[in-house]
Order: C-alpha cells, then sequence, then structure tokens
C-alpha cells in the first residue's frame, strides 16, 4: 500500500533530475542516470528566458515561489477570517435564541447542497462587476465571510458544551462577546482547529474559482499556476522534466504540513467522518 | 416593557454574532443562486446586455445530445469511482486495524488526498503517457501491450477515476479506521469463543457497526465525485472525442470558454435540481439507517 | 473637407510635443519569440521614456481563454497578437481598434508589407492589426534515417501526392518505417505490429485549419475552405478533403503512422526528436526549435506536389491588434506601429526565429538560419508556391471544435471521413446563418 501511495512521487521526483532532451531515453529508467537541476533551476526563474528554452522549457517561466506566496495568502485569509466568522455565528446558533435563528441555520445548512458550478458563474459576473477579476480580494470573496460545513460542525460542538458557565457570567452581567471571547473560546480550541485545519487543506488544493478569476500569473494560486505551467507547450508537448520539478517543489509545503502537524491532520479528517 | 428589552437586545446580538457570515451567505450563496435562474432565462455573453429569451435555454438544452452526453459521463463517472474506491479504502482500514497503529504509515497513506487535484492529475499524465510513461514500460514487463490510457475513448474515463481513487482511497480508509476503533473489541472477541471465521465476523460484526460511517462517506463522495471537473481540466479538457466531457465540464466550457451564460445557467440549474432530489433521496436512506442502529 | 489636414497636423504637432506615459501590457503565445519581443520592447522604452512595455506570454489554449476573460473583466491586454482564425470573433464584437485613422495619420506604408500580409487584417475599409510575421508549413525529414534508407534528398525535394496511392510520398514513408527486425514497410517481411520507427506522423486533428496536418494535401486536390474570407458557407463537405482525411487515417492503419490515440499526449515534434518517426510536417515558427532540440541530421524540405501538380501551403500572417478597452491607446498604437516597423522586425529577422513581415527580411531571417547550420529555404519555396489563407470566420472557437470532433473521430476508427466531415459542415453552416 505504501508503495502505491509513494511510488507515482519517486517517478516525479526522479523525472524531476532528468534533462529534457533524455526523457525519452530514460523514460522506462527508476533513477537518473545522469541527475541535474537544470529543471529546478528553470522554474524557480534562475535561468534567462533563451537558457530555459534551450533546456526545453517555455520563454515565460512558471513563476513557483510567486504561485506558492499567493496560496499561502489566499488559504491563511480564508483560513483565519473564514474560521473565526464561523465560529461566531455557530455560537450564536447554539446558544442565542433570536426570531430567524432555525431558518437561516437552516439555509446554511442547505448551502452546503449547492453544486459549486451553480454559484460560479453568478459570482463570477458579481466579482467582475465588482471589478475585482484578477485581485486577491476576488479570489477569497467567495470563501472568505462563511462555510457552512463549518457553521455546521462548530454548531454541533458547541450544542454538546455544557452552558454553565456561560450561564453563571451572564447572571454576572458579562455582554455575549465577552462570554464568547472569555468562556467559550478557550473550551473550544480543538474543534476549531480541526476545522481549520480542513479548511487549510481544501483551499490549498482549491481550483476552479481561482482558474476562473485569477488568470493574471501575478495572482494565480498554485493549482492554478500548475495548470497553466502544464497548458504551455513550448513545442508542441508540455516541458515534463521542468513540470515535474514544479510538482516537487509543489509538494513540498504539503509535506512540511505533514510531517509538523501529521496527528493533527490525521485526527481532523478522521474526526468529521466519525460525526 | 422590560420583558421586551432583553429579547431586543439578544435578537440584536444574535444578528450581529451572525453578521460576517449572514452576509457572505447572502452574497455569494443565496443571491447567486437566485440570480443563476435569472440568468438562465437569458442570452448572454457579457459583453452586452442580456437578453430575455424565457425558456429558450432549457428547449435548447434538451435537445442537446452533449448536455445528455455529460449528465450520462457524470453518473457513469461515479459508478467507475465510488464502489471501488469505497471498497478499497474498507480494506486498507481493515488492514491497518490490524496491523499497525503507527502514525507515519496513517499519514502516508492520506498523503495523495493532501495534495491538490491538479498536482494529482499532472503526476498521472506524466505517469500514464502512452510513450513515455512509467506504467506503460511495467506492462511490457508483464508482456501487456501499451496502452492510450486518456488518449483512449473507451479508457480516459476508467484512467480518471483510477487517478482519482488513488487520491482518495487514503481518506476513505481513514474515515473507516475511525469507525473501526469504535467497535468494542469484545464482540470480536465473543466471536472468536464461538469459532466464527475472519469472513463471518466480518460482515456480522464490522459491515454493519460501520454503517453510519459508511453513510457519510457515500454521501459525500457520490455529491463530490458528480462534480468532477479538476482532473479532467489538466488531463483531457473533454476529450478525446466527448468521452470525459462531464457536465461540470460542459457548463464551464459554455460559461467560459464560449460565453454562453444564460445556457450555462440553464444547464447548473438542472444540474442542481437532479442533485437536489438526489440528496433527498440519499437524506431518506441516511435516516433509515439511523433509526436501524438506535 | 479642408480642416482635415489640418487637424490632422495639429494632431501630430500636438503629439509630437507631448510625453506620454503609461503603461502597456502586450500579450503573445510563442515562447520562443519572447526574447526577440523583450528586445524590441527595450529597443522602444529607451525611444520612447514614458512609457512602460510589459510582455506576458501563455500558451495556445490558456492564451485566448485568458483574453477572452480578459475582454470581459475589463484586464485584457493593451496590445497582443492575433491570430485570423481569431480575429473574426472580436471583430463582430466590437474589441478590435480600427487602426485605419492612425495608419493614415502617421502615414505607415501597407505596402512595405509581404504581399498580401496588410489586406487579411482589414475588413469594410477597416484594418485591424498591423502584419508581423508570416509562416508556410514544409517536411521535416530525418537525414540520418533517410540515408540509411536509400533516400535522397532530391527525392525529397521532389515528393509528389495524391490520395489514391500516396505517390512517391507514400514510397519514401514505407521505406522509412522500419520494424524491429530492420525491414521496412516494402519488404514482404515487415512485421506491421512491431514497428519501431514510423515513416511520418500526422501532428493531430488540425481543427479547423489543418494547417500542418491535411490542408496541404486537401488543396492541392481541389478544396477549399470557404469561396472568400467571411463567408459562413463552409466546403468541408468536399470529397477532397474527405479523401484526403482517409488517406491520412489510412496511414495509421498501415502502421506507416502510429496510432492517433497514442500519439496525441506526447505529439508528434517530441517523437520526432525521438527518432520514432522520420518524417513530420512542420510551420516555419518551428526552425529554431528543432536546430536546438534534435541532435542528428535533419533537413526541412518542401511540402510534396499534388494532384493538381503544384505545391500548396496555408499562409498564414500574423498581426498586433489594440484592444478597445485600453485606456492608452495612442501609446499602444506606437507601439504596435513600432512592432510592425522595420526597426522591430529586423531584431526578430536577426533572432531567425519567425519570418518578419515587412519585405526582404524573410530572406535575412533564412541567412540567419544559414549561419545556424540550418536550411530553412524550403519554407521561401512553399511560399512561392501556391498559398491560401486559413479560413476566416465568424464562431472561430466553435467551428474548431466541431471539426476537431469530427476528424478526431475519423483518425479514432469512429467514423469515415465522408460522414464525419459532411455532418460537421451542416453544423458550421447552421451555426453562421
Amino acid at each position: 500500500m505504501l508503495v502505491v501511495t509513494v511510488f507515482p512521487l519517486l517517478v516525479v521526483l526522479k523525472t524531476s533530475l532528468v534533462n529534457s532532451s533524455e526523457l525519452f531515453d530514460t523514460a522506462t529508467d527508476l533513477l537518473p542516470t545522469s541527475p541535474t537541476v537544470v529543471n529546478y533551476e528553470k522554474v524557480l526563474g534562475l535561468l534567462t528566458t533563451e537558457e530555459a528554452i534551450v533546456n526545453g522549457g517555455s520563454g515565460a517561466n512558471i513563476n513557483i515561489l510567486r504561485a506558492l506566496l499567493n496560496s499561502a495568502i489566499f488559504t491563511g485569509v480564508i483560513v483565519v477570517v473564514q474560521t473565526f466568522n464561523c465560529t461566531l455565528a455557530a455560537y450564536a446558533f447554539a446558544r442565542m435564541r433570536f426570531p430567524g435563528s432555525k431558518i437561516l441555520f437552516g439555509a446554511f445548512v442547505a448551502s452546503m447542497m449547492v453544486p459549486a458550478v451553480v454559484i460560479m458563474i453568478p459570482n463570477f459576473v458579481f466579482v467582475r462587476d465588482l471589478g475585482l477579476l484578477d485581485t486577491r480580494a476576488g479570489t477569497v470573496a467567495p470563501y472568505v465571510l462563511m462555510h457552512g460545513f463549518s457553521v455546521f460542525f462548530l454548531r454541533q460542538f458547541f450544542l454538546s458544551l455544557p452552558k454553565e458557565v456561560e450561564e453563571a457570567a451572564r447572571i454576572d452581567g458579562a455582554n455575549p462577546f465577552v462570554i464568547f471571547l472569555k468562556i467559550a473560546l478557550p473550551l473550544s480550541w480543538a474543534p476549531i482547529m480541526t476545522i481549520a485545519t480542513l479548511t487549510m487543506i481544501n483551499m490549498w488544493n482549491e481550483f476552479l474559482w481561482p482558474f476562473l478569476v485569477a488568470k493574471d500569473p501575478a495572482m494565480q494560486t498554485l493549482p492554478v499556476a500548475l495548470q497553466s505551467f502544464r497548458s504551455q507547450t513550448p513545442q508542441g508537448q508540455p516541458d515534463w522534466s521542468g513540470l515535474m520539478a514544479a510538482t516537487v517543489i509543489a509538494t513540498l509545503p504539503t509535506l512540511a504540513m505533514l510531517f509538523v502537524f501529521g496527528r493533527r491532520i490525521v485526527e481532523s479528517v478522521q474526526f468529521t467522518g466519525g460525526k | 416593557m422590560l420583558s421586551i428589552a432583553p429579547k431586543v437586545k439578544a435578537t440584536v446580538a444574535g444578528y450581529l454574532f451572525i453578521a460576517p457570515a449572514l452576509v457572505g451567505f447572502l452574497l455569494f450563496y443565496a443571491w447567486p443562486a437566485a440570480r443563476a435562474v435569472g440568468i438562465s432565462f437569458t442570452d448572454w455573453n457579457l459583453l452586452s446586455e442580456p437578453v430575455y429569451v424565457g425558456l429558450d435555454n432549457y428547449a435548447e438544452m434538451i435537445q442537446d445530445e452533449q448536455f445528455w452526453n455529460g449528465m450520462k459521463l457524470s453518473a457513469l463517472y461515479v459508478l467507475l469511482n465510488i464502489p471501488l474506491q469505497t471498497v478499497l479504502g474498507l480494506f486498507l482500514a481493515v488492514a491497518m486495524d490490524r496491523l499497525t497503529k503507527s502514525l507515519f504509515v496513517k499519514a502516508t497513506v492520506l498523503l495523495p488526498y493532501l495534495l491538490s487535484n491538479v498536482l494529482v492529475a499532472l503526476i498521472w499524465l506524466w505517469m500514464l503517457d502512452p510513450l513515455l510513461g512509467i506504467v506503460n514500460a511495467m506492462l511490457a514487463l508483464v508482456g501487456i501491450s501499451p496502452q492510450a490510457f486518456l488518449g483512449d475513448p473507451e479508457q480516459a474515463l476508467i484512467s480518471i477515476a483510477a487517478i482519482n481513487i488513488w487520491r482518495h482511497m487514503g481518506l476513505v480508509a481513514m474515515l473507516f479506521l475511525a469507525g473501526l476503533q469504535t467497535i468494542p473489541k469484545y464482540l470480536y472477541e465473543s466471536a472468536a469463543l464461538e469459532g466464527a471465521s475472519e469472513w463471518r465476523m466480518f460482515t456480522r460484526i464490522t459491515l454493519p457497526l460501520l454503517r453510519p460511517v459508511m453513510v457519510f462517506v457515500l454521501v459525500t463522495s457520490v455529491t463530490g465525485s458528480f462534480q468532477i471537473f479538476d482532473t479532467i481540466a489538466v488531463t483531457t479538457s473533454g476529450g478525446p472525442l466527448d468521452s470525459t466531457r462531464v457536465i461540470v465540464y460542459y457548463i464551464i466550457q459554455n460559461a467560459f470558454s464560449f460565453y454562453k451564460m444564460g445556457y450555462a445557467s440553464a444547464m447548473s440549474v438542472t444540474l442542481c435540481m437532479v442533485m437536489l432530489v438526489y440528496t433527498l433521496f440519499q437524506m431518506h436512506i441516511l435516516r433509515a439507517s439511523e433509526s436501524d442502529l438506535a | 473637407m479642408k480642416t482635415k489636414p489640418i487637424i490632422t497636423s495639429a494632431l501630430a504637432i500636438a503629439l509630437a510635443t507631448q510625453a506620454f506615459a503609461g503603461e502597456i501590457k502586450y500579450s503573445l503565445w510563442d515562447s520562443n519569440q519572447m526574447p526577440a519581443y523583450q528586445q524590441c520592447a527595450a529597443d522602444f522604452m529607451a525611444q520612447n521614456p514614458g512609457i512602460k512595455i510589459t510582455i506576458n506570454q501563455s500558451g495556445w489554449d490558456d492564451y485566448w481563454t485568458a483574453l477572452s476573460t480578459g475582454f470581459v473583466s475589463g484586464t485584457a491586454p493593451d496590445v497582443f497578437t492575433n491570430h485570423l482564425a481569431k480575429y473574426p470573433e472580436f471583430v463582430k464584437n466590437n474589441l478590435l481598434v480600427d487602426l485605419s485613422d492612425y495608419i493614415e495619420r502617421d502615414k505607415v506604408d501597407a505596402g512595405q508589407y509581404r504581399q498580401g500580409l496588410y489586406q487579411i487584417w482589414g475588413k469594410d475599409g477597416k484594418q485591424y492589426g498591423l502584419p508581423k510575421d508570416w509562416d508556410t508549413i514544409a517536411m521535416l525529414v530525418n537525414m540520418d534515417m533517410a540515408k540509411a534508407a536509400g533516400v535522397t534528398l532530391d527525392e525529397l525535394n521532389n515528393m509528389t501526392w495524391n490520395p489514391k496511392d500516396g505517390g512517391s510520398f507514400e514510397q519514401i514513408v514505407k521505406k522509412l518505417t522500419l520494424d524491429k527486425n530492420g525491414h521496412n514497410a516494402m519488404s514482404p517481411a515487415f512485421e506491421p505490429n512491431e514497428v519501431v520507427t514510423y515513416g511520418y506522423q500526422t501532428p493531430g486533428s488540425g481543427n479547423m485549419m489543418g494547417q500542418t496536418e491535411w490542408s496541404h494535401f486537401a488543396v492541392s486536390s481541389g478544396f477549399r475552405f470557404q469561396d472568400a474570407p467571411w463567408d459562413g458557407n463552409f466546403h468541408y463537405d468536399s470529397p477532397e478533403l474527405a479523401s484526403t482525411i482517409d488517406y491520412l487515417a489510412s496511414l495509421a492503419d498501415r502502421h506507416l503512422s502510429a496510432d492517433f490515440k497514442r500519439t496525441q499526449s506526447l505529439g508528434s515534434d517530441a517523437m520526432f526528436i525521438a527518432k520514432k518517426v522520420a518524417i513530420i510536417p512542420q510551420g516555419s515558427w518551428m526552425i529554431t526549435y528543432f536546430n536546438n532540440s534534435a541532435k542528428f541530421n535533419n533537413q526541412w524540405v518542401p511540402l510534396p506536389i499534388g494532384p493538381n501538380g503544384k505545391r500548396a501551403t496555408t499562409f498564414n500572417g500574423l498581426a498586433d491588434s489594440i484592444w478597445t478597452g485600453s485606456k492608452n491607446k495612442e501609446e499602444s498604437w506606437l507601439w504596435v506601429k513600432y512592432l510592425g516597423s522595420s526597426a522591430c522586425q529586423s531584431v526578430v529577422a536577426e533572432r531567425g526565429v519567425v519570418f518578419p513581415a515587412i519585405k526582404g527580411l524573410a530572406e535575412r531571417a533564412i541567412e540567419v538560419q544559414k549561419g545556424h547550420g540550418v536550411d530553412s529555404s524550403a519554407f521561401l519555396i512553399m511560399a512561392e508556391s501556391e498559398t491560401f489563407l486559413p479560413p476566416i470566420a465568424n464562431n472561430g472557437s466553435r467551428i474548431a471544435e466541431i471539426m476537431d470532433k469530427a476528424i478526431q473521430s475519423v483518425f479514432l476508427g469512429r467514423s469515415t471521413a465522408e460522414k464525419a466531415l459532411s455532418s460537421a459542415n451542416k453544423k458550421i453552416i447552421k451555426l453562421n446563418r
């Protein structure tokens, strides 16, 4: 099983170390015969345009570091803001009684069922009319304010949390926001981190929306930049060795995350499934 | 008076708490959903003003072979993808439950899921290349002639399903593993004492008790699988011929390549209806399964 | 009536004294040409200190989708490289600036460009682009293989072709197709299922243009895309095209070419470099690439002489156009004018990457290529043979998709050419009615 998971990644690594002119002769080798880092230099923009072309690349190289940065900003902003908003809303739906709360919660949950493609077209038009295509604001807009599943998940958690302490604080006259910040939030780090982890995974990998609204290379997130690099067919074929070098670099953050937060990620994924 | 004031206060506080999420919901879910229906009644290429055309787009859709082909392919894709993925995930989970509790193993198994669809598609596009790919090289070692995989209309959708099985199998296994770990061990011990075979224990204890997880896995993976897009955009762009032009790909193509916003919206609204009916149907089953276990 | 020249000259004076400022975004799709245009941009910016040119390059497919998104969202580049198959849709949606007033005002000489290149970018007295370069098609031969097979350069330079028996072209292709035991396709011992090098490879479906794939064969046997540019009445259902497509499909059936479905991910160019195919058709824009990448003896030869006794080739001319939404139209025009001038096109010629549009510079490019050890004169021979334009009509992207599928279905053995093409043609005519 581990072989099935890891083997493709090794093939990618090997390809990334082969000069593109040797790809044909070495396709079936398991190890690179004359390893080179030229593909990495190429995708990191260390070669001039002409050198890149001679080495089988396209003139305009994927700027993978910029794409990584864009992805980090995109993911980071959404994880922090969306999770915070959803926690607030989930807390209100679990603890506060106000007219319309049931209907609104139902509507939030229903929003999970709508296929992404349905709202994608009007959202594209909306973001275009706001003049936000090819901007960071436009790219994060549909995600940053709320996410149905996060609200649902966190509300279920808050419902299971004993309310005595909060009741006591309320009788003492503390306002709801203080109660939320001082009492509910500290008790909820575990599920919040779970949902933040899941959001992080999903957003890091999100493709369709950023692909539609962030065409400008300066704004492209990693998956979008990779896809556009793939469709760079400088000489009628993708620059495979360069592409595989980019793939390796793109895989590194995920590996690093898994290395550092392995337990948290595995548990987060399992936790939501158990629910 | 006194009794109203706290109520008003609570209402204000409640709405303040949900305000950011509510704005997001209204602007990016509710309004666009309604607007999609509106756009579906128009002919609009985004460059000129939309023209109201009534139900023309829906009429065109019903006669459009490609629309039906897309729906059919999406459904076929689910059938190619889900059963195998679920079964493999289940067996992987059982094996891990028996053999190892190592976090390293779990993390490795989960790794493909943590890589983006685009990345995974790229990796396999290269591995499945008919002339240079390692897969054909390995098939040649066991005497199988080279296959075209993504280049062959007969094999392309199957190949894409296989790619996504590779990506999701570990996730499914993790979910099942979590479920397995909630099954009390004494059930197996007493069954073993009565001389039950491994297979019998699996079908009589494991499977029934895993049913809630199974339902969750199926609900989420079927709806996701029906909306497959990313992998196709990277590997085949809907080809060869129309063999992978699934419904979401066809909608996006109409909207963002041909700029037929009205027509694309009509198809997406229809897709939404189909999914809604399916979800209601599935929730019916879900509820049935819950009462079953209670 | 008399006021016009006065206004024009007043404008010219005003312009001459006005310092331009602004950023011009320029897009192109061919990465091979990036260095040449970066040089042009640097020279231009040195002459026009207030203007900054930023060049953006993306792959062919991405290029057109990004451009469309740019048009609808107001973020398109000010100036971009335009293609004959694409520009009618842009004209229809009023996306291209009519350059005729600028051309008249600044007295740009339309006669400086190679015959026909200026006119194809105009319609109804309006001009939508200034020519930048042109290309024709030829065939690239692995001369090591030709030598081993006993095929001479003279034979290659004088190939004939017809859809019935394939002419001398087919004889050569058969000689160059080798199985694993080294038997060629003429030999009775030839094992068709064990081919190691194919004689010839069609690059792909060629969608609506068949630029490198089938247009030259079809036209030299009497096919015409349309009666005139902009005419929506296409002739894709003509028997000449059907017999050409059937012939090309038969090459794979007879194992003289690789199976279509196994070539599409890699492409014929990569197969040529990997020495898996001996002859491929390609365009002049690829000269430098093959010079860099194919590390063996190779030679460009003219396309075969067809049934009508002539060689035929797509003669495609690219141009630079200005988007109507550009906020810096005057500066954009200056850049387009510079791109279309001999100053920039000489730079392009010196790089030897493509053939510039200005008369005489193509010959210079060929000299430069000769200096790099490449004989590209076959393309000039083709340019002086029977040339034809790619089809020009509305709904290009839809037509391209319909034709792509029709021809693929023939190459995949799903349909006969006659059936696939006549049904495709019906759809296309309906589209443009």
